[in-house]
């Protein structure tokens, strides 16, 4: 479990995430060497081979894995069974944690500054994320570990597409509800030119990354407003 | 209305597939040709869950793709279309030129004998060899991970 929070330490285009499983399988599967040899170390460098998904799941490919090659299932089905995990704990990590958790939390700490909390806001965001991260962590290792090969079923019976599901409403919800306070809590002292100039480039970036669109992303257009402002302050405008 | 992308990635369907070219493209079919995974429930659970359940995911054989590419054509859907490796994208545009037309190199990873061409793109000299001879005979062929990079053309990867 504790190797799992390193397992993005040698992240390389080779083998992406692959080096960091192998480094958090390795004890799992120590007690193999006893039994077949041979096997354990085939196993070992099966599981060091490419690898990728969301970083707080990767504990379920590495419980399942783990446990197929216990249960001495052909190698090249268990390379197949790796591959395929690439695909929905990548999906599945990255719409709950990047597309959900980050941007609902960060919308409730956002609110409770605004709303005076201060730094307790950050320390409650700091302290929910971690929690909840170092739990999915520690439930997904032992779900893999339980299900083996059958860990798709395992996922899709789990808490974790509904979870999924919800997560993204409140994310929109946190954010709606913060990007108002924010705003108004920022601009109040600098009076109606900055709340105008401040809708104005609200305006220009959601018609231009749309216009411009998939190149010009929404954070390309913060960065360029933001870079562009800067030179203009410089300058004296 | 047609197949509206030909990638070669030997992940198959994961987040670059649907997030990245799926949204900006507005893909509503994906075509997975893989004969392993056509014939593999387990698999083919794992492949649809990352897929939005709105966007129509099919497994087929390479066979089965040649026999209804041109079906996939006129269908009304858009469809991005999917092999792991050069061989099978190199048979369906045998079979099919017109529906493969250009071929967008999209993930091809490290393995013994493969040489690295980009960070995401490692060819053995005989895939590279492939591809050139798909070109020639007319192929558009780039090396593109997600439509917010350039595409990089095949002949600077030699």
């Amino acid at each position: 479990m504790l190797r799992l929070f390193a397992v993005q330490g040698t992240w390389n285009y080779e083998r992406m995430l692959g080096v960091g499983m192998g480094y958090a399988a390795e004890p799992l599967l120590e007690d193999l060497k006893a039994v077949d040899p041979v096997r354990h170390g085939e196993a070992v460098a099966r599981s060091a081979e490419f690898f990728n998904c969301n970083p707080n799941l990767a504990g379920l490919a590495l419980g399942a894995v783990t446990r197929a090659e216990y249960e001495d299932i052909p190698g090249p089905q268990i390379a197949r069974l790796r591959t395929a995990l690439c695909s929905p704990l990548g999906a599945m990590g990255d719409e709950l944690f990047w597309a959900g958790l980050v941007p609902a939390l960060m919308g409730a700490a956002l609110v409770g500054v605004v709303l005076g909390a201060g730094w307790w806001a950050i320390a409650g965001f700091i302290l929910a994320y971690n929690g909840i991260r170092l739990w999915t962590s520690y439930w997904s290792l032992r779900l893999g570990m339980q299900s083996g090969m059958r860990v798709g079923s395992a996922i899709g019976a789990s808490w974790l597409p509904r979870a999924i599901e919800l997560i993204g409403p409140v994310a929109a919800f946190t954010i709606g509800a913060a990007l108002p306070l924010v705003a108004a809590w920022y601009l109040t002292a600098f009076g109606w030119p900055a709340g105008i100039g401040a809708a104005g480039v609200t305006m220009a970036g959601i018609a231009l990354t749309r216009w411009f669109a998939p190149f010009l992303t929404p954070v390309r257009f913060a960065l360029a407003a933001m870079i562009f402002l800067v030179i203009l302050r410089r300058v004296g405008v | 209305m047609s197949i509206v992308l030909c990638r070669i990635d030997d992940r198959l369907i994961h987040g670059q597939v649907v997030i990245g070219w799926g949204r900006a493209m507005a893909i509503d079919l994906i075509i997975l040709v893989d004969d392993q995974v056509a014939t593999s429930d387990w698999e083919q659970e794992l492949y649809r869950m990352a897929v939005a359940p709105e966007i129509e995911v099919r497994f087929v054989t390479l066979a089965d793709a040649a026999l209804h590419m041109a079906d996939w054509q006129s269908n009304g859907k858009r469809g991005l279309m999917l092999t792991g490796d050069v061989e099978t994208m190199a048979t369906l545009r045998t079979s099919n030129p017109e529906v493969v037309q250009r071929i967008n190199l999209g993930g091809i990873h490290h393995r013994p004998g493969r040489r690295e061409r980009l960070p995401f793109l490692y060819l053995t000299d005989q895939e590279l060899r492939s591809l050139q001879l798909l070109e020639a005979g007319g192929a558009i062929i780039t090396a593109q991970d997600l439509p917010t990079t350039p595409p990089v053309a095949l002949k600077s990867l030699a």
